[in-house]
């Protein structure tokens, strides 16, 4: 599917830039192809594989039944003999009951066969909550993921990094998680968030596995954060601005590789460091960066570093508790405060 | 001669109320008769709104905003 609008301010969603990455690829490599959940006639819950079923038909764009064992087992199958398939785990709660496949066969078959067998394939799922689906259906579980060796994990924040991301993914020779966040689909129900719909090229492009990105430069701060977070940062930077403090956001993009080289630069600028993730705060990505930033030998902290993650709970379903429990920007420019006042 | 960007009156079933997802062209830029310029959200479906004239973009409902079949929901000048 290509949306067709010829204006050069062009703006897609997340969920058409997916889908748009997904049949260009389509379009001029025959091995790739699509399986999940609803994927076909319905073009995905999220609206990441709109038009592909379309384009592409049945034989290429699978509608499997409700058995994540099997299919993501059988697109490992299907990887290891020359295919590149894209499969969605409908949303990531769900890889309790199919994580040997994930993390047994797609990520360790290169390893275990010496390098003789390459598992090239895209492992997409949504994440994150904010919309009252309860504590099955709005984790974002980073950290499980990038945690366990021998696949790729990345997160876009926006549409033109969603398209090079996935391009990126489809074209890699390694397996890749790609974790897309709900309200940054640009479905509505899911929650809106603007600055996720911006200007992306109609044609293929990539953007580098492993790159972080500096989605606003400062001098007094540095708030790192991925996907939905990124934005609530921005916001924030935008609130401390207007009080005379200047800080720099970091989207990650990337979980695996992790992009250890900007962090510490732009904390070795600035000297203060927050973390925001939607992810549990204990032995998560926040974790992983306030320890790539400290262990550094070149580390110069000016005041001890903070996290505004999710609490060590199950998400509630009721709104008002879900609304309490997730990250915003009032808690970034709380947490800066904080910093400020015990430095 | 402004021209409308209006909710067609068939584009979904019923008289169900949907509201703004995303509008795909930044207010104020040149659009060409058969973009795709908006997503409108109907009970979790999603509808898309293409221009029917070329010309300039004037949003008048912005993102969130609830709207109805036949809602001006844009303008475009020549």
């Amino acid at each position: 599917m290509t949306t067709t609008t010829k204006s050069a301010s062009r703006k897609l969603t997340i969920a058409r830039a997916m889908a748009e990455a997904t049949a260009q690829e389509m379009r001029i490599d025959p091995r790739v192809f699509v399986m999940g959940e609803d994927v076909g006639p319905l073009g995905g819950v999220f609206g990441n594989t709109r038009g592909l079923h379309d384009e592409f038909g049945p034989e290429r764009i699978r509608d499997t039944p409700i058995s994540e064992t099997a299919f993501i087992g059988a697109a490992v199958g299907a990887a290891s003999d020359g295919m590149r398939p894209v499969v969605e785990l409908m949303f990531v709660d769900f890889f309790g009951v199919c994580m040997d496949a994930i993390y047994n066969l797609m990520a360790k078959n290169t390893y275990f066969s010496g390098g003789k067998v390459k598992v090239p394939m895209v492992l997409m799922t949504s994440t994150g909550g904010g919309y009252s689906d309860a504590g099955q259906h709005s984790q974002c579980l980073y950290g499980t993921f990038a945690h366990l060796p021998g696949m790729k994990v990345v997160v876009p924040s926006n549409a033109y990094d969603a398209k090079g991301l996935m391009t990126a993914a489809i074209r890699d020779d390694n397996p890749v998680v790609f974790m897309y966040h709900k309200a940054l689909q640009g479905m509505g129900w899911l929650g809106t968030e603007k600055g996720a719909t911006v200007a992306v090229p109609e044609e293929a492009y990539t953007v580098e596995i492993g790159k972080a990105a500096v989605a606003r430069e400062g001098r007094d701060v540095t708030l790192v954060s991925l996907g939905v977070g990124v934005h609530h940062s921005l916001r924030a930077a935008q609130a401390l601005e207007a009080e005379g403090f200047s800080a720099e956001v970091i989207d990650l993009r990337s979980l695996v590789p992790l992009d250890r080289e900007t962090l510490r630069a732009s904390v070795a600028k600035t000297g203060r460091l927050i973390v925001i993730d939607e992810d549990y705060h204990s032995y998560g990505v926040s974790g992983e960066i306030i320890a790539s930033v400290a262990e550094h030998p070149g580390c110069r902290l000016r005041a001890a570093p903070k996290r505004v993650a999710y609490p060590d709970i199950p998400i509630p379903f009721a709104p008002t508790m879900e609304q309490w429990a997730l990250p915003n920007a009032d808690k970034i420019v709380a947490a800066f405060h904080q910093m400020l006042s015990e430095s | 001669m402004t021209t409308e960007i209006t909710v067609p009156t068939d584009l979904w079933e019923g008289d169900t109320e949907g509201v703004i997802t995303a509008w795909l062209v930044n207010d104020g830029a040149e659009v060409a008769e058969g973009d795709l310029v908006a997503e409108v959200m109907v009970e979790k479906a999603q509808y898309e709104i293409e221009a029917p004239a070329t010309g300039r973009l004037g949003i008048a409902k912005e993102e969130d905003e609830v709207v109805s079949k036949g809602s001006v929901i844009a303008t475009l000048e020549p």
